[in-house]
């Protein structure tokens, strides 16, 4: 008895090879689609030093108390334990997993052609609330996308990425998946760089992540959901580049800009090269032999990149020294945005400062041990988010079956 | 509406199966085992599930987590975010609405169930011939609290189809005697007017006067106020009357009226009063009628060589040169002390002079009692008891006081009334004037360990006799509920033909015995910490083992 007898009938998995994505893709840029072994990008996660290009110097004073040296907070911290209250109630996370999905040639002057590895990546962006010392998601957004070399678009038409989007988005699998890729971002192929091709598509993807990001701050802040009872504390740097709109509209940048008053970056990452002393000269131990549950004093920073915004920096123990791998372990990097003319001109309040780092360091409890690398970094609340943001991916087996 | 509570798990690790699910809840949702949940299933039908055992788990890899989580150590440190845990459950699978047995599917919706879906879910819905044997509670402490009158089918504990209850529990804590006398209150209620089946009930006192006024109601005087209230409206809701016991008779030893020492703990007063209203009498054993039952003396004795047995064959040898004629037991102790005597010629030498002197100490110690004499006055509230036994009627209770008497004395008794009852049943004195027993008769014995334990000796008459009603009762229509502090002490023909069984609460120690095998830990653990009044039921009809409650009981509670 044959299947179909038997009243059972499977449906055809593969469906015509010209429908695939990399198909469609080869067939658009002129590339030839090599089928070649896809796999992760992702190393997994493991503690690091960032070695940022960015410079950060003490002579800047960046709050209204000149401290010279290291702000003992125990006793604040101690104090506000036991007070039980919260003014720390949104946390975000963005992360990225990029997956090279294919080779493809692209031929070049006469018989030449070159060989560009594709890579897709899926992006998930969340914000988690606290409330009543338990975490709820508030807002997630999840991203496909796919990067590919600049010489794929041959004759560098404008509106050339858009249209291919657009083109593979109406393949039939992806929508009877309900997948829709956002964007292709192209990756430069000139050899002035020795990065290799995956990084710098990577990079593309983790500077979309990026964005993504300061979006949901963004939208945040535009909700007025923060207020001085509710703050935001963003897993990263607060690096943010104002659009175009806010430009335009002097007064709502304004009032966009006063919002980030309630957001405060908490980087596990940093370079301890860029920190200098006084004298202008780095001094990474400034910050190694920062004391437990102490902070450093404020720096400003100032990024010509970003336009007229100033953070205000500052550096917190979470664990004693002794308890950890390296004396960076433990040690947390708070970024905070000058806002009102006044912070702009003598820093943010000392005290706001203090409050705000032991509030910080009193999340140094519950502890990821064991399930991360970076337990000594992190946040127990940023943990999760990440966690919650991570839970919401596509399988790696489904979507590398995309391709 | 049913209140959604959670989501089926299924993994790799642990999937669902034909027999069991786990599924995951909120972790201050209040569930309990023996809660039932409902599953949905395929085909629109649904699974219900027992809950066996409720874990919470958080995402801390080890302990060590937990410890650094404190500053490494610090008992004082509190988190400002709790960790994230949760609570999932794991539950036996006890019936589908479609007879659809596949495992159910991973994130199918958990639900509480309706009153009307965990009787079906049980299979208490189809139960014929109901008789209440306790209530169930679910959910408690949720606004979605259930409580349920749980049934029992008669025939399965009255016979024939099953039959016996054996009841274990600790004293006090597990109110053993309250449970059985609760049931038999049921059964009273059910067969009181009933055409078709009699019942009648023979319960043996063996603390106190415990059960020696359960025709009195409950003054509840030692209850916290509103006590009674609640009490007889929980009856009413069981489906039962708000009355003790009725036809109710009370045998206690005789004692001559000028000794000092009684056999009961009744007073005297009451004793008057229970004789002014005709409901006591007094028994005693004559030698002519009672010498049968000597053996019964010698439960606990052990008789490896049979020379007790074959003295005892002797005494009630009709034709023996030695007993034959005697009818006073002043006779038959001189008798035997004759036999006793150095140089005695014995009986041709084949039962020794030593055996004889064993068994006169036996019997001396014994009978040396009032209640063993010449004649019964029956003007004066005397009676023998197997005479008033045989007369037993529909309905009628009968409570024979053992409380107060010596061991010995105790399996006396109890041999001689349940030889009574089983003869009466078996239609050997159905040629006797004015024999009409009622088709089941219900025997109660607290402390079943004394006669059928599993170190009392095999040649026991007592043993033999338990194990001829628990063997053959059911088609007979004798039915034993005993009683029991430690039912793995219990002889396992006796247990093993128990169709209805009862676990009050018990020690860790019992639980682990083998008997307790069968039982998940969960349940294990929780037969240590049962409430008074709530019991572990299981029973041929049950599709699993019930948790029960019972009401406080409804006759006169003496307190010591």
């Amino acid at each position: 008895m044959s299947a179909e007898d038997s009243g059972f009938m499977i449906e055809p998995v593969c469906k015509p090879k010209d429908n695939k994505v990399m198909n469609l893709l080869a067939d658009v840029t002129g590339g030839t689609s090599y089928k070649a072994h896809k796999y992760a990008l992702d190393h997994s996660e493991r503690p690091s030093v960032d070695y940022g290009s960015s410079e950060i110097v003490w002579k800047r004073r960046a709050e209204t108390t000149l401290h010279k040296t290291y702000v003992d907070l125990s006793d604040r911290c101690q104090k506000l334990a036991g007070q039980d209250d919260q003014i720390l109630s949104y946390f975000l996370d963005g992360s990225r997993r990029v997956f090279k999905v294919d080779d493809m040639a692209f031929s070049q002057s006469g018989n030449r052609s070159v060989i560009y590895p594709v890579v897709a990546g899926q992006i998930g962006v969340g914000c988690c609330r606290r409330v009543g010392k338990k975490m709820v998601p508030a807002k997630f957004k999840r991203e496909f996308v796919l990067s590919m070399p600049d010489v794929a678009d041959a004759d560098r038409k404008s509106g050339f990425w858009p249209a291919t989007v657009k083109k593979i988005n109406e393949c039939d699998e992806l929508k009877r998946l309900g997948i829709v890729f956002s964007t292709i971002l192209p990756y430069k192929t000139s050899k002035n760089d020795d990065k290799k091709y995956e990084d710098r598509a990577t990079a593309s993807i983790q500077d979309k992540m990026i964005e993504r990001e300061k979006d949901l701050v963004a939208e945040l802040v535009r909700e007025g959901k923060l207020n001085q009872d509710n703050y935001l504390v963003k897993d990263g740097s607060l690096e943010y580049r104002p659009t175009k709109e806010d430009n335009a509209d002097k007064k709502k940048y304004q009032t966009f800009k006063n919002n980030f008053s309630w957001v405060i970056g908490a980087s596990k990452n940093f370079n301890p090269e860029v920190c200098m002393d006084v004298s202008g000269k780095p001094n990474p131990g400034f910050i190694a032999n920062l004391p437990l549950y102490h902070r450093t004093p404020v720096a400003e920073y100032e990024n010509p990149m970003l336009g007229d915004i100033k953070f205000a920096v500052w550096y917190i123990r979470l664990r004693d020294k002794t308890r950890t791998r390296t004396p960076f372990d433990g040690i947390l990097k708070v970024e905070k945005i000058l806002v009102t003319e006044e912070e702009n001109e003598h820093g943010i309040e000392s005290d706001l400062v203090d409050t705000l780092s032991a509030y910080l360091m009193n999340e140094r409890n519950p502890v990821c041990y064991g399930s991360d690398l970076r337990w000594a970094n992190h946040l127990y609340p940023i943990y999760l988010t990440e966690s919650f943001v991570k839970s919401r991916y596509l399988s790696t087996e489904s979507f590398l079956h995309l391709f | 509406m049913s209140t959604l509570i959670g989501r089926i798990l299924a993994t790799e690790k642990s999937p669902t199966t034909i027999d069991e699910f786990n599924f995951w809840t909120n972790s201050d949702l209040k569930l309990s085992a023996f809660d039932i949940v409902k599953v949905e299933h395929i085909d629109e039908s649904y699974t219900f599930g027992v809950i066996e055992n409720i874990s919470h788990i958080t995402d801390a890899q080890s302990f060590l987590t937990n410890f650094i989580s404190s500053d490494f150590g610090d008992v004082n440190i509190d988190e400002p975010t709790l960790r994230v845990g949760m609570n999932y459950a794991k539950a036996k699978v006890s019936f589908n609405s479609g007879n659809l047995y596949t495992p159910v599917h991973n994130n199918a919706k958990v639900y509480l169930a309706t009153a009307e879906e965990i009787t079906m879910a049980l299979g208490l819905d189809k139960i014929q011939n109901p008789l209440v044997c306790g209530s169930l509670k679910m959910y408690e402490g949720t606004p979605e609290e259930v409580i349920l009158p749980v049934h029992l089918n008669s025939k399965f504990i009255l016979g024939p189809e099953g039959a016996h209850l054996n009841i274990s529990g600790i004293s006090g804590l597990a109110a053993k005697t309250s449970y059985a006398m609760f049931l038999m209150k049921a059964i009273q209620d059910q067969y009181h007017n009933d055409v078709g089946a009699s019942v009648a009930f023979v319960i043996f006192n063996v603390k106190g006067k415990d059960l020696m006024a359960i025709d009195r109601p409950n003054d509840f005087s030692s209850d916290s106020p509103g006590e009674k209230e609640r009490t007889l409206a929980e009856y009413e809701a069981l489906g039962l009357s708000t009355v003790p016991f009725k036809n109710v008779k009370y045998y206690i030893p005789y004692t001559s009226s000028n000794s000092a020492k009684q056999s009961t703990y009744l007073t005297k007063g009451e004793i008057q009063d229970n004789i002014g209203t005709g409901q006591l009498k007094k028994f005693k054993y004559i030698y002519s009628d009672d010498k049968e039952n000597i053996e019964m003396m010698f439960a606990d004795i052990d008789d490896p060589t049979q020379t007790m047995e074959s003295i005892i064959s002797k005494i009630i040898d009709k034709e023996d040169n030695d007993f034959g004629g005697l009818s006073t037991w002043d006779d038959f102790m001189e008798k035997v002390t004759e036999k006793a005597q150095k140089g005695s010629p014995g009986d041709k030498g084949d039962i020794s002079v030593l055996s004889w002197r064993k068994f006169k100490r036996v019997v001396r110690k014994a009978i040396q009692d009032d209640m063993f004499a010449n004649g019964v006055n029956s003007s004066k509230a005397e009676c023998h008891l197997a005479d008033e036994l045989k007369l037993i009627r529909k309905n009628e209770v009968h409570v024979i006081d053992i409380a107060k008497l010596p061991e010995d004395k105790q399996a006396f008794v109890f041999g001689d009334a349940v030889r009574t009852i089983y003869n009466l049943k078996l239609g050997e004195y159905d040629t006797e004037s004015s024999i009409d027993p009622p088709s089941r008769i219900i025997i109660f014995i607290d402390e079943l360990n004394k006669y059928a334990s599993k170190d009392v000796p095999k040649t026991s008459p007592i043993l033999r006799e338990i194990l001829d009603v628990t063997e053959r009762g059911r088609s007979l229509g004798v039915i034993l509920f005993a009683a029991e502090q430690f039912r793995s002490a219990i002889h396992a023909r006796v247990t093993g033909n128990c169709a209805t069984h009862a676990y009050g609460r018990t020690n860790s120690i019992e639980t682990s015995a083998k008997d307790y095998s069968s039982l998940p830990n969960t349940y294990k653990n929780m037969l240590t910490r049962l409430e008074q009044g709530d019991y572990l039921v299981q029973n041929p009809i049950f599709r699993s083992i019930l948790k029960i409650n019972f009401p406080k009981p409804i006759y006169k509670q003496f307190k010591q």
